[in-house]
């Protein structure tokens, strides 16, 4: 068979392929997924999660386990989103506790009902640098959030985040308006700072909180003489607001963003599957026809081998073999890989047994041509069409066994996949929390791979497999 | 004859199961050993601190001397290959040893016992949830081939496709996630409440705690039976003899279930087993999203606890199964082929 005839046969079947709906809309999602894997970075917002998603500090800004954003369009209370500022007005003024200080301002709109999760304010300082923090809020009440004071800087990152750094210094001011007896009753441990912050002043601000709208302004400020010593230096500064809801699909409790991970797990879940099973279904389709070509004692030996694979349970022995060797993900494909060969090879050796009795292979022998000569001349392109519907199923099969071997803890720790996700989520209770959003996504976009290759295998077994086909 | 038929299957399931002990034997030998010997080690130092009476020297030479005898007993100082086929036939004997870390729920600690008790629970759930997918598959693939392309077939056929990559066990979560948690209709795991009601309310607990996993399994799996049974189905729906009975008047639902379901039986019985023993084996993960103490359960724990013999112990019983499953599906499939049962050629 020659390339024309192989080129022409691919357009007879894309004619015929055409005409399957469900085949074109699985195509369609799997070149959506591949301009997904190729343009990467045009969709992860935290461009750096593929080496990251395991360093905690990477995800530390974050808030822990906030739902997607989009949740606020069905919640009556809005809840916070995250938002970040990086240029602050810079302004000189004079102040009765430092004298003359430099001021950065960073304006804050709050229009939501739930309040923001953190208030984090980063920068990068060199020398010696004192910081004086403070919130002024819509109402006219300033407050006191807490004093940086770091020495011996280099260019190192400064980090203050109000609920961990201005817990106290939130409770002074509660103290000026609720009474004692409320402060006693309520449990400290259990208000947030930023819920104070963002709430109406009031006696019972402890205990039935409303928000209070509007402007607010985070001065940071720097007495003017550190700044006149030309060694110290605050630069990059920057603030960002913690939402209560976060990105596409929210975080986990590691603070990590879902969205990210999953766009990130999307490249492997296709590499896993496609490797896994167009290697694994080329071995067969090959293994089935050498057995049929050959047949006498290679036959039966070979027969004999194919009937040990067949027997063994696959996914409990990749269980056992990842609990002891702790492979990588290449070692893990191809274990897969040893146990998937076997699907195709029962129906390509019954087809090439017949194949091997036309009267062109004994015409191709008697013109001399070599055995190996005929096999991938001659029976191969014939049998390889049948193989590519049987690679397009096996591949939702490799993804979920990955996914399952992840889900156990068995997973390559070095990449992101969706059964790791749905691991830690395992891990950490999500079900019994009501993470939703943690444990929907990876499984429906595991489902969403299977599906796309249904689509697409089932397609291509209707049209070479004629017999299937709906009168 | 059906009787050698049957026998010679049996043997070569049975040689099988061998073979594929001796080659995990063969591949996990190294950390086998080295439980073993952190085993002996651990044996040898809890009856040491027993004994009373002795000077050091004697304590040293009576650990030594045990040590050596516990070694050549487990023959771990004979050569490579007799210590593989040693422990194989130990496994294929069902002698497992024993346990590191799990216990049985009467506390002992021999493999065999802890997978003895985990067994029923698994076949318990799987058998009802088998007969539940069978029945709801046949009745739905037979629809289907009644009508191809017709508008039952086509929507069947996309929602099979629509769950043909679903895992199971996430499937499982989100029904935990609905029924559980938001419904709360069901337990969320575990075989039986705590306290465990006694008799007949023991059956009804029972019943309670398996209908989400039971529902999960029919629920992603009778839609492919269906799907092979309705290919299956179709081919025959065209023989002669099809349309000869149709034609003499004989009742649609006695064609469907009488002629055309009695020569399919034998590759759907087939094809039903063969795609219930791959769910079987999936089953390893979903047993643990609902806490099902059987089998698969077990593989969880044991990974977890890092329990290497409970581990191999489990291995060989389900690679038992799924080789029991095979074989019994062969002796169906020459039960129900008459060309078989009397000896002609399949």
């Amino acid at each position: 068979m020659s390339m024309k005839d192989f080129t022409y046969r691919l357009g007879e079947f894309w004619a015929d392929f055409r005409k399957e709906t469900s085949g074109l809309i699985g195509l369609g999602i799997l070149a959506l997924c591949v301009v997904v894997v190729l343009a990467e970075p045009l969709f992860l917002p935290y461009s750096d999660v593929n080496g990251n998603w395991r360093n905690i500090s990477y995800w530390e800004d974050n808030p822990q386990a906030a739902p997607p954003a989009w949740t606020n369009l069905f919640a009556k209370e809005k809840s916070a989103t995250t938002s970040r500022y990086k240029s602050p007005v810079v302004t000189d003024e004079d102040d009765p506790e430092f004298g003359a200080v430099r001021v950065y301002t960073f304006k804050y709109g709050y229009k939501f009902d739930k309040a923001p999760l953190d208030i984090i304010l980063r920068a990068k300082g060199t020398g010696m640098l004192f910081m004086n923090i403070s919130i002024e809020r819509p109402d006219g009440e300033s407050v006191f959030l807490g004093q940086v004071y770091q020495d011996g800087l280099d260019g190192d990152p400064i980090r203050f985040a109000v609920e961990t750094d201005a817990r106290s210094a939130v409770y002074e001011f509660i103290r000026n308006f609720a009474s004692d007896e409320a402060i006693s009753n309520s449990d400290s441990s259990n208000v947030k700072p930023t819920d104070i912050i963002f709430s109406k002043a009031g006696e019972n601000m402890l205990s039935a909180r409303e928000p209070l709208k509007g402007e607010y302004l985070v001065r940071i400020k720097i007495p003017a003489s550190i700044l006149e010593d030309g060694t110290n230096t605050i630069e990059d500064l920057r603030l960002l607001v913690t939402g209560r809801v976060s990105g596409v699909l929210g975080t986990d409790t590691a603070k990590r963003d879902l969205y990210s991970g999953i766009i990130a797990g999307l490249k492997w879940a296709l590499f896993i599957g496609l490797v896994t099973s167009v290697i694994s279904v080329l071995v067969g389709v090959m293994y089935g026809i050498i057995c049929a070509y050959f047949g006498g004692l290679t036959d039966t030996l070979m027969s004999f081998v194919f009937e040990v694979f067949v027997s063994m349970p696959m996914l409990p022995i990749l269980i056992v073999l990842s609990a002891i060797f702790k492979p990588s993900i290449w070692i893990i494909i191809g274990s897969m890989i040893v146990f998937y060969w076997v699907g195709p090879v029962k129906t390509v050796r019954s087809m090439a047994l017949q194949i091997k009795e036309e009267t062109y292979i004994e015409a191709a022998k008697a013109l001399g041509s070599g055995k190996w000569r005929i096999i991938f001349k001659h029976m191969a392109p014939l049998l390889l069409p049948y193989s590519f519907a049987n690679m397009a199923l096996s591949v939702p099969g490799a993804i979920v066994a990955e996914s399952s071997l992840s889900l156990l803890g068995l997973g390559d720790p070095s990449i992101i996949t969706w059964g790791q996700i749905l691991h830690d989520a395992q891990l950490s209770g999500a079900t019994l929390n009501g993470l939703w959003w943690w444990i929907v996504p990876p499984g429906l976009f595991i489902a969403l791979m299977g599906m796309t290759f249904a689509f697409l295998g089932f397609a291509m077994d209707k049209i070479l497999h004629p017999k299937l086909r709906t009168r | 004859m059906y009787k050698w038929y049957a026998l010679k299957r049996i043997l070569r399931g049975v040689f099988m199961y061998a073979l594929l002990m001796f080659l995990f034997s063969l591949l996990f030998n190294q950390v086998n050993e080295q439980t073993q010997r952190s085993q002996i080690n651990e044996q040898v130092k809890m009856e040491s601190s027993r004994l009373r009476n002795l000077k050091p020297d004697q304590l040293v030479a009576w650990r030594d001397n045990r040590m050596s005898q516990l070694t050549t007993m487990y023959k771990l100082d004979r050569p490579l290959g007799e210590r593989v086929l040693f422990r194989a036939v130990n496994t294929i004997t069902f002698k497992f040893g024993r346990s590191t870390i799990i216990k049985s729920s009467k506390g002992e600690q021999d493999v065999l016992s802890i997978l003895m008790e985990a067994l029923p629970r698994t076949m318990m759930l799987f058998s009802s949830a088998i007969v539940l997918e069978l029945v709801f598959g046949v009745w739905l693939g037979l629809k289907k081939a009644q009508k191809p392309g017709g508008r039952l077939d086509k929507s069947t056929s996309f929602v099979t496709m629509i769950i043909y990559g679903m895992p199971s066990w996430w499937l499982g979560m989100m029904l935990i996630l609905l029924f559980v948690y938001v419904l709360k209709l069901f337990p969320s795991g575990g075989v039986n409440s705590v306290p465990t009601p006694e008799g007949f309310m023991f059956v009804l607990d029972r019943l309670w705690h398996m209908i989400l996993p039971i529902m999960t399994l029919v629920f992603l799996g009778f839609w492919s039976l269906a799907f092979v049974i309705r290919n299956l189905v179709l081919g025959i729906l065209q023989e002669d003899y099809i349309m000869s009975a149709r034609a003499r008047g004989v009742p649609e639902n006695k064609v469907l279930f009488g002629h055309t379901l009695r020569t399919a039986a034998p590759p759907i019985v087939t094809m039903a087993l063969l795609s219930l023993l791959a769910s079987l084996s999936g089953a390893i993960i979903f047993e643990g999203i609902f806490s099902w103490p059987g089998l698969g359960n077990l593989y969880w724990v044991a990974v977890q606890q890092n329990d290497i013999p409970v581990l191999m112990g489990d291995l060989a019983i389900t690679t038992g199964i799924y080789q029991a499953g095979l074989v019994f599906l062969d002796l169906i499939y020459g039960f129900l082929d008459p060309r078989i049962k009397v000896g002609g050629k399949a």
